[in-house]
C-alpha cells in the first residue's frame, strides 16, 4: 500500500517536472496594449488553429519595464514582447534577436536599429494632440469646426470663451495621469525643437534655464488656458480618466489632451459622430502648432534566447501581420490601429487614428523623444500634478523638472557617446 | 540502538524537519543572500551583465531623499494605523465577549474584511472615497466631503489609514478575543469577592493577563503596516504628486519601475533592518514583566 502511494507521488512528481519541456514549445507574445487585450486572444487562437503553433497572449497591468524585469530575472522571457520604444533600446541590445534580414524591413520608417541591427518591429503609429468633438462645438457656434482655424492659443482661448458663453460650463477636460502630464505633455518640450538631445543634454548640464525657454512657455501658456477651462478645476487631481473621456465622448467637453489610443476609451461611451484630433494650439510660428507628435509607437523584439524553432515561428507571425491580407485586416480593422508599414494601405475605422494618418500621411508628425529615463514619467509627472493641482507656479515648476534632469542618469546614446543605451549608457554617463 | 550519536540526532532532525529546512533554505536564505549580493552590483534588473559596484548602491540609498520621505511616511503612517488598530480591536473584542446578543455573527463580521485581499479592498475604498463619499458631500453641502480626499497628500494618507484600520481590526479583534476568553473566570470571581467593581476588574485583573495577546497584536501591525504595499497600490498609487508613496512601494518603484534595481535591493535591505529592530526591541519590552497565568 505504501508503495503505492509512493509510486503515484513519484508519477505526479514526474508529470509537474515534465510538464515545463511542453511550455517552452508555446510561442508566447506579450502584449501592452490593454485596448487590444481581447482581440491579441481571438487572433491568438485562431492564429494557432490555422497555422499548427501554440500561440498564446499574455497581458500585463505593471509598467512594461518592471513585468519583463521580473520575467528575465525568473529566466523565463517571452518569445515576442510588445513593449515601448525606449524598451527596445535598454533591452534590445541584451536580449533582442537581429531581425535584419526580415523582408519587411524596408517597408516602415518606424523601425528601430540598434548598432546597425534590427531589433523593433513597429506595431503602430501614435500621436499625440488635442482631441476635439466638432459636433459639441458645432451645437453652440452653430458652425462646421475647423481646427485649423484655432491654430494659435489666442484663438483657442477666444473659442472656448464663445463655448462657454454659449452655455458650454467647462470646455476643455485634462488627464491627471502623471504619464499623461509628463511623457505625453511636458515631453512636447523636448520633442518641439530642432534638437531634443542637445536640449536634455543641456538641462542635465544645468546650462538651459528652462524657465526662460520659449517652448517651455509657449507650452505652459496652452496648459494655462486648458486648466482655466477644465471641468474639474476645483479638484484636477481627482479627475478620472473614463469621467474626463465619457465627458469628451458625449460633448459635455469638447476638448482634451491625448493620443489616438484614447480612442479605445472614448468609444465605451456614446460617442459623438465628428471628433478628431488637432495640433497643441500656440502662440508660435514655428509650425509646431500645424503638427501633431509622434510616431513609432509600441514595438515587438523577439528573444534570442528561446529555440531557433520559436524564434521562426514569431517571424512568420510578425510576416503575417505585415504582408497577410488576414494580418493587415486584424491590425487596421480588428485593433483600430494606424499601421506602420506602407504596404498595409487599408482605411483606418476610427477618427482619431484618422486623423493621425493624415498627419502622418503629410509628414506632419514631430518625431517621439525616447530616451527618457525610465522614472521621468513619475517624477517629472508628480511636478505637473503639482501645478496642475496649483501646489506650485510655472518658476518652481521649471526648478523641479530642472532639478530633476540634472540629477537623472541619461539614456541617450546621442549624448552618452554613441554606447548602445541601457547599462552602458547608463555607466558611462556616471 | 545508541541515541547518543551525531549520527542518530542527524538522521533525527532531517526526519522530522528535513523537508522543511531545505524548503526555508531554498526559498528564504538563498534569495536573502543572493539578494544581499545583489546589492553590491549595478545591475538594472534585465540585463546580463551585473557590474560589482562596492557599496555605492548603499551611499545611493542613504542620499535618496524620496526613499527617506517616504520612510517618514511609513513610520507615520505605522504609528497612528498600530494605535488605532489595537485600540478599535480591543474595545470590539471587549464588546463581543461581554455577552451582547448575537456576538458570534459580530465575531464573524468584524473579522470579514480581514479576508478580502488588500487589492480588492483598495478598489473598493478607492470607489467610496471618490465616488460614494463626493456624492454625499455634494447633495448633503458638507464641505470637506465636497471633493475626493484622495486628491490632498494629506488626505491620501488618512485614507490609506482608515481602510488599514478597518481590514486588520477584526484580525486583531480575535486575538483579544483568545486572551479574553483565556483569562481563568475564577480570578475575575476571586477579584469581585475581593470587592472589585466591574471595571477595576477589567484593568487590574484581566487587561495584565493578557499581556501576551497585546504584544502579538502590535507585532503583527507593526510589521504589517511597515511592509503594507497592496493598499497603497490599489488605493493611492502613490498619488497625488508621489506623496503617498510608502517604502514598499518606493523599494518596487526603484527596483522595477526605474531599474535601479541594486539601490531598490539596498533600500529594501534598510527597510527591513528598521523593521526587525523595532519588532524585535518592542517584543523585548512587552515580554518584560509579563504574568505567566
Amino acid at each position: 500500500m505504501r508503495r503505492r502511494t509512493a509510486a503515484v507521488m513519484a508519477t505526479i512528481l514526474v508529470a509537474t517536472l515534465g510538464a515545463t519541456p511542453v511550455l517552452a514549445d508555446e510561442l508566447s507574445v506579450f502584449n501592452s496594449k490593454s485596448e487590444i487585450e481581447e482581440q491579441m486572444e481571438d487572433m491568438a487562437s485562431d492564429y494557432s488553429d490555422e497555422n499548427d503553433v501554440d500561440m498564446e497572449v499574455y497581458y500585463s497591468q505593471d509598467t512594461v519595464a518592471a513585468h519583463l524585469s521580473t520575467k528575465y530575472a525568473s529566466k523565463d522571457p517571452y518569445v515576442l514582447s510588445m513593449v515601448d520604444a525606449k524598451d527596445i533600446y535598454s533591452l534590445g541590445p541584451d536580449h533582442a534577436l537581429d531581425l535584419s534580414d526580415q523582408p519587411w524591413v524596408k517597408d516602415s520608417s518606424q523601425i528601430i536599429s540598434i548598432d546597425g541591427k534590427v531589433m523593433g518591429f513597429p506595431v503602430c503609429i501614435e500621436a499625440r494632440g488635442v482631441i476635439y468633438n466638432a459636433d459639441a462645438i458645432k451645437k453652440i457656434t452653430g458652425e462646421d469646426f475647423d481646427p485649423a482655424s484655432v491654430k494659435t492659443l489666442d484663438d483657442f482661448d477666444a473659442l472656448c470663451q464663445k463655448l462657454v458663453d454659449g452655455g458650454m460650463e467647462a470646455p476643455t477636460g485634462i488627464m491627471k495621469e502623471d504619464w499623461s502630464l509628463a511623457a505625453h505633455y511636458l515631453q512636447e518640450v523636448y520633442e518641439e525643437r530642432e534638437d531634443p538631445s542637445a536640449f536634455i543634454k543641456g538641462l542635465h548640464d544645468g546650462t538651459v534655464d528652462l524657465a526662460k525657454d520659449e517652448k517651455f512657455n509657449s507650452l505652459m501658456d496652452t496648459f494655462d488656458v486648458l486648466m482655466k477651462y477644465n471641468y474639474a478645476k476645483d479638484a484636477p487631481i481627482a479627475a478620472e480618466r473614463e469621467t474626463t473621456e465619457q465627458k469628451l465622448a458625449e460633448g459635455e467637453i469638447a476638448f482634451m489632451f491625448g493620443g489616438n489610443w484614447d480612442w479605445s476609451v472614448i468609444n465605451a461611451y456614446d460617442y459623438s459622430e465628428n471628433m478628431g484630433m488637432m495640433p497643441v494650439p500656440q502662440n508660435t510660428d514655428d509650425g509646431s502648432n500645424e503638427k501633431l507628435v509622434g510616431g513609432g509607437s509600441k514595438y515587438f523584439f523577439i528573444d534570442n534566447s528561446v529555440s531557433e524553432d520559436l524564434q521562426k515561428q514569431a517571424e512568420d507571425w510578425l510576416n503575417w501581420l505585415v504582408n497577410t491580407d488576414d494580418g493587415k485586416d486584424f491590425l487596421v480593422n480588428t485593433c483600430a490601429l494606424v499601421p506602420a508599414f506602407k504596404t498595409n494601405t487599408l482605411d483606418v475605422s476610427d477618427p482619431l487614428g484618422k486623423s493621425v494618418k493624415s498627419y502622418a500621411d503629410d509628414d506632419k508628425l514631430i518625431a517621439n523623444y525616447n530616451y527618457d529615463p525610465d522614472d521621468h514619467y513619475s517624477v517629472c509627472g508628480a511636478s505637473m500634478q503639482k501645478y496642475l493641482a496649483g501646489e506650485i507656479d510655472r518658476a518652481e515648476l521649471a526648478k523641479e523638472v530642472e532639478a530633476y534632469w540634472q540629477g537623472a542618469t541619461l539614456a541617450d546614446p546621442a549624448v552618452t557617446g554613441g554606447a548602445a543605451a541601457g547599462t552602458e549608457a547608463a555607466t558611462e554617463a556616471e | 540502538m545508541k541515541r547518543n550519536t551525531m549520527s542518530y540526532k542527524v538522521r533525527q532532525f532531517l526526519m522530522f524537519a528535513g523537508i522543511p529546512t531545505v524548503l526555508f533554505i531554498g526559498v528564504i536564505i538563498i534569495p536573502f543572500i543572493y539578494g544581499l549580493y545583489l546589492t553590491f552590483t549595478s545591475w538594472d534588473g534585465v540585463s546580463k551583465a551585473k557590474p560589482f559596484v562596492g557599496l555605492s548602491n548603499y551611499a545611493a540609498a542613504f542620499s535618496d531623499t524620496a526613499f527617506w520621505t517616504a520612510m517618514g511616511k511609513t513610520v507615520l503612517y505605522s504609528a497612528i494605523s498600530v494605535v488605532l488598530v489595537n485600540v478599535l480591536a480591543f474595545l470590539l473584542a471587549y464588546l463581543v465577549t461581554s455577552g451582547i446578543k448575537g456576538q458570534n455573527f459580530f465575531r464573524a463580521g468584524f473579522f470579514i474584511p480581514n479576508l478580502i485581499g488588500g487589492i480588492v479592498l483598495g478598489y473598493v475604498w478607492k470607489f467610496v472615497f471618490n465616488r460614494a463619499f463626493v456624492t454625499i458631500g455634494k447633495s448633503l453641502h458638507i464641505g470637506f466631503m465636497e471633493t475626493s480626499w484622495l486628491a490632498t497628500p494629506a488626505g491620501a494618507i488618512a485614507c490609506l489609514i482608515i481602510v488599514s484600520v478597518w481590514q486588520y481590526a477584526g484580525y486583531m479583534m480575535l486575538i483579544y478575543v483568545a486572551g479574553f476568553m483565556s483569562v481563568p473566570k475564577s480570578l475575575i470571581e476571586a477579584s469581585q469577592i475581593d470587592g472589585c467593581t466591574k471595571s477595576q476588574a477589567t484593568w487590574k485583573v484581566i487587561v495584565p493577563l493578557m499581556r501576551a495577546s497585546f504584544v502579538e497584536c502590535l507585532f503583527l501591525t507593526i510589521t504589517r503596516c511597515f511592509m503594507v504595499y497592496d493598499v497603497n497600490l490599489s488605493l493611492t498609487k502613490g498619488e497625488p504628486f508621489n506623496s503617498s508613496v510608502l517604502a514598499a512601494m518606493h523599494v518596487y518603484n526603484q527596483a522595477f519601475t526605474y531599474k535601479n534595481y541594486g539601490v531598490g535591493q539596498a533600500e529594501a535591505l534598510i527597510l527591513f533592518i528598521v523593521c526587525a529592530v523595532v519588532g524585535v526591541l518592542q517584543v523585548q519590552i512587552g515580554r518584560k514583566g509579563e504574568v505567566g497565568a
